[in-house]
């Protein structure tokens, strides 16, 4: 197994302060990013919580009110041709080459491309059940994203953007697309950013997780850090009520309706001992990512 | 061994990286798996689960620096000739967390500790109710 460019020092995505306002209202808020190659980074976020903007800004696709992003170290506005080759993005709604049919876009588009892979089209076709002789304007707005998924992926970018794949998929070609994803960013080094609200799809290959909520990015670290270093305290409402500061790490505090208090604390390390250790009321859990999202998203 | 024999919970709080260590390293404690088996290539194990090959290398190497496996010149990871004792764990490993979660609940229910003994050997047969 290669990890091919780990070592240059150019990331394959950058996003600095980047912040974006529509209408008055704030989407972006100052979002800083940075993705090595050979990441797969899940972003995740409730409906409405930037995702798709952040993406858009960082593959330059809108002009952000403040801050820059970067593609392989290119201002993401100015892509150069051949950084733009080497990218796949895929967005939730895809309205491009809608009068050819999919056979026709890819004998096309695959032109275009000297690494495309006309045996993983054909192949994908079948097990995607999508029809190639029907205009792409016809298509369900799912199968035009099954069609630019293949596309995506067909050329063997070096850098995919996928913005809310799963939707357009039923979960057995889910799995499909999470284990081609994952072979190719440990075999060829590709890297990978997938917006997602499903949790169980990012939990399986992504190598980092960014959490969005508002506009921010709340949390962004490698997902295994995230499960070793976040514990969720179960504090009752007697002992709550001797407690009048923060807690050390503390991310997240609310109180049940009897009155406890739950609180999210990140350790510098698993091996980090927990504050309160010493009250035998107090619970520690351990918490799945879906926890720690919905613990930290309120 | 083949990769099926794993589980994988994706949505554990438990990193997938050490699912597959504490597997292992069990199967190699019980001898399911005995000194000289070959482990499913990285691949392999990636592909059946769907998840990061990336991950199942870090519980490979993991193990194979702890000594309970050894790595084939061009066979793959076998379980080591001689699994170190101090990597394997012993079988209260197996119980304890089930222990841990009757402590803590019957700390929720407020239960006398002693009452809570008295039980555990009743089941154990070596009280009679």
């Amino acid at each position: 197994m290669t990890i091919s460019n780990t070592l240059t020092s150019t990331y394959a995505l950058q996003a600095q302060q980047l912040s974006k306002r529509y209408a008055g209202r704030a989407v972006l808020e100052g979002v800083s990013l940075e993705v090595s190659p050979g990441t797969i980074l899940g972003l995740i976020g409730r409906n409405g919580a930037g995702k798709t903007t952040l993406i858009r800004a960082m593959l330059g696709l809108i002009q952000p009110d403040n801050g820059e992003a970067r593609v392989f170290g290119d201002p993401a506005l100015q892509l150069t041709d051949a950084t733009k080759s080497r990218l796949g993005y895929v967005p939730q709604q895809v309205d491009t080459f809608g009068w050819m049919t999919a056979e026709q876009m890819f004998a096309f588009v695959g032109q275009f491309y000297p690494r495309w892979d006309a045996g993983f089209v054909a192949h994908t076709l079948t097990r995607w059940t999508l029809p190639t002789n029907v205009a792409l304007v016809k298509l369900s707005p799912g199968e035009r994203q099954r069609v630019a998924l293949i596309r995506a992926l067909a050329a063997q970018p070096d850098l995919l953007v996928l913005d809310e794949p799963a939707s357009a998929l039923d979960p057995v070609a889910r799995r499909e697309l999470l284990r081609e994803i994952a072979t190719r960013a440990a075999e060829s080094g590709t890297t990978v950013l997938f917006s997602t609200h499903i949790v169980s799809d990012l939990e399986r290959v992504a190598s980092h997780v960014a959490f969005m909520h508002g506009g921010r990015l709340i949390l962004h670290d490698e997902l295994d850090a995230l499960k070793e270093r976040h514990v969720r305290l179960h504090i009752p409402a007697a002992t709550a009520q001797q407690l009048h500061t923060r807690l050390p790490g503390e991310l997240s505090r609310r109180h049940t309706p009897g009155g406890d208090l739950v609180v999210v604390i990140m350790r510098p390390s698993q091996g980090t001992p927990l504050p309160l250790a010493g009250h035998a009321d107090v619970r520690a859990d351990r918490l799945s990512i879906e926890d720690l999202f919905v613990e930290v998203a309120q | 061994m083949d990769a099926v024999i794993l589980h994988i919970e994706p949505q554990s709080p438990e990193p997938i990286y050490r699912q597959i260590g504490d597997q292992i390293r069990r199967l190699v404690a019980s001898g399911q798996l005995t000194p000289g088996t070959l482990l499913p290539s990285v691949r392999e194990v990636a592909g059946t689960y769907a998840i990061n090959p990336m991950t199942v290398s870090k519980a490979y190497s993991q193990l194979e620096a702890e000594g309970v496996l050894e790595r084939l010149r061009g066979k793959g990871m076998a379980v080591a000739a001689q699994s170190p004792a101090a990597a394997l764990p012993d079988r209260w490993t197996f119980i304890d967390p089930a222990l841990d979660a009757v402590v803590r609940q019957a700390r929720e229910l407020e239960l006398d500790p002693e009452a809570v003994l008295t039980r555990l050997e009743q089941k154990l047969g070596r009280k009679s109710p």
